[in-house]
C-alpha cells in the first residue's frame, strides 16, 4: 500500500476481482486481479475496450458495489457502504427531470440537512461558477445536451467532494460541446482538486485531461499498463494541446498498449455474434 | 395580370408574421370544423331518437325519448325523489365516490410503494394481491352492504377496492421501472433511503401513478353506483333502480345522463390537475402550454 494514497482523497483497489451472479447462477467476472492507485488531487484516466469493467471500477470506489475478492479503499478507509466525499457523474444525465435546475443542483447540501435557502444560496453560486445563471427556474429537458452536463457538474461539485467518479460523463456530447466542457472541468478541477477518476474511451480525452492513464485489457478487465503523463499544467485548451510533439508519442505508446485489447474485444464480440447468427 | 396573381401568395409567404396568422387561421377552421361534426352527430343522434320515439318506430315505453327524459330530469329537479331531492341524491353518490377514490388512492400508492421499494415484502404478499385482482371485486359490494349496512360506508369500500388496485399495480411498477442512475446518483450524494424514496422514487412513479387515475376515477364512479343498486336508501344508483322496477326508462335514461355528466366534469378536474402535476414533462411545460392556447 503506498503511503500517498492514504491521503483525502486517494483511492486504492488492490487486488480486487468482481463477479456479478445473475439469479440463474450464471456468472461473469467484470474485472480480475486489478491493483489500482490513485493519489490525492490525482486526475486519473481509465481506458479500455468496450465490455472490459472500466465502470465497475467506480462504483466499487463508490461503494454501490462490493468486491467479491480484494479490498478498496478510499482516503485510507476500506469501503463498506456508500463511500462519504465522493461525487459521481454518469455517462447520461443523472438529474431529476422532475425538478428545476436549481432544485437539482441543492440536492447534494439538502441530503446533508443544509437548510432549504442555504443550500439554494450555494446552488446559485454554483450555477453562475458554470455559467447556468438565468436558467436556476429551467426544467432540464428544457436545456441542451451541454447545458444538462454543467448543471450536473455543479451537483456534483456542490458537496466539495474529495474523489470525483466520471463515467464517460462528456460522450454523449458532440465533439464541439465536448472539448468546451473538458475545458470547463479541467479548470473547476484546478479549484479544489479532487482527485479524479475518469472513464473513458477516448484516449485523446484521457491524454488531454489526465495525469496518469490506466490501460485495462479486455473483459475480464485487469490493469494492463499504467502511463504518467507529462505533459506540462495547466495544460490550456485541449483542442490545442493535441498538437504537442509530447502529446502525440504518448498517444502513441498508449495505442500501442490500447490496440490489441480493442482488437481483441472486437473479435470476440464478432464470434459472439456469428454464433448467434448461426444458432438462429 | 397573371404576374400579380402569382406574386400575392408568394409576397405572404416570404413574411414571417403573415405565415403565423395563415397558420393559426388554418388551426382555427380546422378546429371549427371538428367542433360543427361533433355537434352534427349528437343532432342526429337526439333528433333521429326524438322523431323515431314520436312517429312510433321504437316504443317510447320500453326506450324512452330525449324529450321524456328532458321532462324527467326536470321533474326531479322541481319535486325531488321518493327519497329526498334530487341533488340530495346526486351529493349521496359523489361523496361517496370522492371519499372512495380517496381511501383506494392512497392506500394504493402506500402498498405500492411499499411493496415496490421492499422486495421481501412483494414476494410474500405479491401472490395473495394478484388472488384478491382476479376475483369479480364488483361481487364484494353484496358482502361490504351485509357488513356495513345501506349507509354510506358499504359503497366507500366498494368503490375504494376497486381503485385500490388500479392505482395499487400502477405505483408498484411505477417504483419498479425508476432510473437505477438516479437513485444511486441521489446515494451517493448522501441520500437516505426515505430521501430517496421521497425525493426519486415517488416522483418518478408519479407519472405512472398518474396515469391510472383517470382510470381510478371512473372506477369510484361504478363503485358507489353499484353499491347503491346492491342496497341503499339514498343515491343516484338507487334512483336507477327505482326507475327500472318501475318501467320508467326516461328515468334511468335520466340519472344515466347526470352521472355522464358527473363522470366528465371529474376527469376534466383530473386533466387540469394532471398537467399541474406532470409540469415538468417535455411537451407539458408551461412554454408549450402557451403555444398550444
Amino acid at each position: 500500500m503506498s503511503a500517498r494514497s492514504e491521503g483525502l482523497g486517494g483511492v486504492e483497489l488492490s487486488n480486487v476481482t468482481k463477479r456479478f451472479v445473475s439469479p440463474t447462477g450464471a456468472a461473469m467476472t467484470a474485472i480480475r486481479n486489478v491493483d489500482l492507485t490513485v493519489e490525492p488531487g490525482q486526475f486519473c484516466a481509465i481506458v479500455g475496450p468496450t465490455g472490459c469493467g472500466k465502470s465497475t471500477t467506480l462504483t466499487l470506489a463508490a461503494g454501490l458495489e462490493r468486491p467479491t475478492a480484494g479490498t478498496v479503499r478510499v482516503s485510507g478507509q476500506p469501503v463498506d457502504g456508500i463511500t462519504r466525499n465522493v461525487s459521481f457523474m454518469f455517462q447520461t444525465d443523472a438529474l431529476l427531470p422532475w425538478k428545476p435546475v436549481l432544485d437539482n443542483v441543492a440536492l447534494g447540501p439538502m441530503f446533508k440537512g443544509t437548510p432549504r435557502r442555504e443550500a439554494h444560496a450555494r446552488a446559485m453560486d454554483w450555477l453562475r461558477t458554470v455559467g447556468l445563471s438565468g436558467f436556476e427556474h429551467h426544467y432540464p429537458h428544457q436545456l441542451s445536451g451541454g447545458m444538462r452536463k454543467r448543471v450536473s457538474l455543479a451537483a456534483a461539485l456542490i458537496n466539495e467532494p474529495s474523489v470525483l467518479l466520471m463515467d464517460e460523463p462528456f460522450s454523449a456530447l458532440d465533439v464541439q460541446t465536448r472539448a468546451i466542457m473538458s475545458n470547463e472541468l479541467l479548470t473547476l478541477w484546478d479549484r479544489r482538486r479532487p482527485s479524479v477518476m475518469f472513464v473513458t474511451h477516448d484516449l485523446e480525452e484521457a491524454i488531454g485531461l489526465a495525469d496518469k492513464v490506466v490501460v485495462i485489457t479486455a473483459g475480464p478487465g485487469t490493469v494492463k499498463a499504467v502511463f504518467d503523463i507529462d505533459l506540462p499544467r495547466p495544460r490550456g485548451a485541449v483542442q490545442d494541446i493535441r498538437f504537442d510533439p509530447r502529446f502525440l508519442e504518448l498517444y502513441r505508446q498508449i495505442w500501442a498498449a490500447l490496440r490489441e485489447e480493442v482488437d481483441e474485444a472486437y473479435s470476440r464480440s464478432a464470434t459472439a455474434a456469428k454464433a448467434q447468427g448461426a444458432r438462429a | 395580370m397573371s404576374v400579380a396573381t402569382m406574386d400575392i401568395p408568394h409576397e405572404a409567404a416570404s413574411d414571417e408574421a403573415s405565415l403565423a396568422q395563415q397558420a393559426r387561421q388554418r388551426a382555427r377552421r380546422h378546429r371549427q370544423l371538428v367542433l360543427l361534426g361533433q355537434l352534427a352527430i349528437l343532432l342526429v343522434i337526439v333528433a333521429g331518437w326524438q322523431i323515431a320515439a314520436v312517429t312510433g318506430f321504437i316504443d317510447p315505453f320500453f326506450f324512452g325519448s330525449p324529450w321524456g327524459i328532458c321532462v324527467r330530469l326536470w321533474d326531479w329537479a322541481l319535486n325531488g325523489t321518493a327519497y329526498g331531492s334530487f341533488w340530495l341524491q346526486i351529493w349521496v353518490t359523489l361523496e361517496e365516490s370522492i371519499l372512495g377514490f380517496v381511501v383506494g388512492v392512497v392506500s394504493g400508492i402506500v402498498f405500492g410503494v411499499l411493496l415496490g421499494e421492499i422486495r421481501y415484502l412483494a414476494e410474500v404478499i405479491g401472490p395473495y394481491i394478484k388472488i384478491v385482482n382476479a376475483l369479480p371485486r364488483i361481487v364484494l359490494g353484496s358482502i361490504f352492504v351485509m357488513w356495513l349496512g345501506l349507509g354510506l360506508p358499504s359503497k366507500v369500500l366498494l368503490a375504494a377496492v376497486l381503485v385500490f388496485f388500479v392505482v395499487f399495480f400502477n405505483a408498484f411498477q411505477g417504483v419498479r421501472s425508476v432510473d437505477r442512475n438516479l437513485i444511486s446518483n441521489a446515494r451517493i450524494l448522501g441520500a437516505s433511503r426515505l430521501q430517496v424514496v421521497r425525493h426519486v422514487v415517488f416522483p418518478s412513479a408519479m407519472t405512472w401513478i398518474i396515469a391510472s387515475l383517470h382510470v381510478a376515477l371512473g372506477f369510484s364512479i361504478i363503485g358507489a353506483i353499484v353499491g347503491e343498486f346492491l342496497g341503499s336508501q339514498r343515491g343516484l344508483g338507487l334512483v336507477i333502480a327505482t326507475a327500472q322496477n318501475t318501467f320508467d326508462a326516461n328515468g334511468v335514461f335520466g340519472a344515466m345522463l347526470v352521472i355522464g355528466g358527473l363522470a366528465l366534469s371529474a376527469e376534466w378536474l383530473m386533466a387540469k390537475l394532471e398537467k399541474r402535476l406532470l409540469a415538468w414533462q417535455p411537451g407539458n411545460s408551461r412554454d408549450s402550454a402557451i403555444q398550444g392556447t
